[in-house]
């Protein structure tokens, strides 16, 4: 993480001058866009691609080094994808990145644990976080999900994740907040700060390339996310955290707050790093600034797998130019969290709150579970 | 509520296979019962008359006009593209 915050000037001046060159620290990748999910929120499931194989992957992790700090295995379903063990193994022999976040459906929860220990295990120094997506309770999560018993499996899947004695990994709970559960946000909270999960995050879903969504109205509107926002952010405030927990929780109301705040002014509101720190790498190679987006900047079989000549070309260059020219705005959670890393106003307003102690005290179940290691939560 | 740049951001020049591609995959989903219900051709205030047409109407993808339109008189080309339309959406606004 020091080496992160040592980074940080440097993409500012990165973004600013165009030196010095960087590599992203922040990571999607996205094996294979299966699913077997049916979701309302996300058409991702019908793309078929012809992947990239291990042998490919691991050739690209090659040409990244040391760089990423945060990679997120993404889908379609990452379980999904077969040699998903294997692939993380790789990454963290070539990258040693100090998070891996992995997010599920837990349809296949009778095989999820087996795979998250072995993960878990074969990246000791990594923090392993797997996300459960749960977008209601109930028959409204299998409703949004189109999979009859997928919350029971979730509650499965949860339970199993639970028992696994894995001192780096993170269990945590992930809510697509959309028009179809908005007015549901308050038994969804209720549910999942009652689930004791490690953290609990909500994103708003919006539109993306990657997900086929583009034009289809998913997205609640800014009145009712506004009421979902601060009733999450009044019960994250109502609790106390400890450690790293204290910076955590107070980045993640910064980010309900700019969310708010994209929504109201439709502009980025503060700069987006996508492009310079943090990236995407699609199931057939293709590397892209981010999902939402998805321009293709080349694919790196074209490139003998060298993830360096596509970041430092003139294709990414333009694209890095349209998106410092604000010709895009996104909520995307994922890039976000940079972009507030990398902002340093967001940056001094949580160093405040946790030198101030602001967070009221807690013995909350969400953000920190005093019988795990402290060390288990991270951002 | 939705990116009004996004809308504008799909409709970049595509590639030779993006028709055959797009509507494969919705063939598929529909076949398998997600919650798309057909396919509807993506406009902008630039695009020409014959383009904005096909605008408005639901296809199911066997019935689709492909992409780029043929006749299209957009300078540098058609810059059209396809969305999926969901159940929901039926449900909300019927035709």
């Amino acid at each position: 993480m020091i080496d992160v915050m040592r980074k940080i000037p440097l993409f500012i001046l990165n973004r600013r001058f165009g030196w010095p060159k960087m590599l992203p620290i922040n990571l999607t990748l996205s094996p294979s866009p299966r699913c077997n999910s049916r979701c309302l929120t996300c058409n991702i499931w019908m793309k078929r691609e012809d992947e990239l194989r291990l042998d490919e992957w691991d050739r690209v992790f090659q040409s990244l080094g040391r760089a990423p700090f945060w990679f997120t295995v993404s889908g379609g379903e990452p379980f999904m994808f077969r040699d998903l063990v294997p692939l993380c193994q790789s990454l963290y022999k070539h990258c040693k990145p100090g998070i891996i976040n992995i997010p599920t459906n837990s349809l296949m929860y009778k095989i999820i644990p087996g795979k998250v220990e072995a993960i878990c295990k074969s990246c000791p120094d990594a923090q392993v976080i797997i996300n459960l997506s749960l977008d209601g309770v109930g028959e409204k999560h299998d409703r949004i999900r189109g999979i009859p018993g997928n919350f029971e499996k979730f509650e499965q899947n949860f339970r199993a994740l639970r028992e696994l004695n894995c001192p780096n990994l993170n269990v945590g709970i992930h809510s697509v907040i959309s028009r179809f559960n908005v007015d549901d946000a308050r038994e969804l909270y209720d549910y999942a700060f009652g689930a004791k999960s490690d953290s609990y995050i909500t994103e708003i879903a919006e539109q993306r390339v990657e997900l086929d969504t583009v034009g289809v109205d998913i997205t609640p509107t800014r009145d009712k996310y506004a009421w979902a926002i601060d009733e999450l952010i009044a019960r994250i405030e109502r609790r106390k955290f400890r450690g790293i927990s204290q910076v955590t929780e107070a980045f993640r109301v910064e980010y309900y707050k700019l969310v708010k705040e994209i929504l109201s002014e439709e502009t980025q509101s503060i700069p987006c790093f996508a492009g310079w720190a943090s990236a995407q790498i699609y199931a057939n190679g293709e590397v892209w600034p981010c999902c939402i987006r998805a321009d293709n900047l080349a694919n790196l079989r074209d490139v003998d797998y060298d993830f360096g000549r596509i970041w430092f070309s003139p294709e990414a260059d333009r694209v890095r130019t349209s998106i410092r020219n604000k010709e895009c705005h996104c909520t995307l959670a994922n890039a976000s969290y940079t972009n507030m890393l990398m902002h340093l106003p967001t940056v001094a307003r949580v160093g405040a709150k946790v030198v101030g102690s602001s967070l009221p005290v807690l013995n909350g179940p969400v953000g920190v579970d005093p019988s795990r290691s402290p060390s288990t939560t991270k951002i | 509520m939705q990116w009004r740049w996004l809308q504008d951001h799909v409709r970049k020049p595509k590639d030779s296979l993006y028709a055959q591609r797009v509507l494969e995959r919705y063939r598929m989903g529909m076949k398998a019962r997600g919650a798309i219900r057909g396919v509807q051709v993506i406009v902008g205030d630039d695009s020409c008359p014959i383009c904005r047409q096909y605008a408005g109407a639901v296809y199911h993808p066997d019935d689709a006009p492909i992409i780029p339109i043929t006749g299209c008189t957009q300078q540098g080309g058609c810059r059209c593209a396809y969305r999926a339309v969901m159940d929901y959406e039926e449900a909300e606004n019927p035709r």
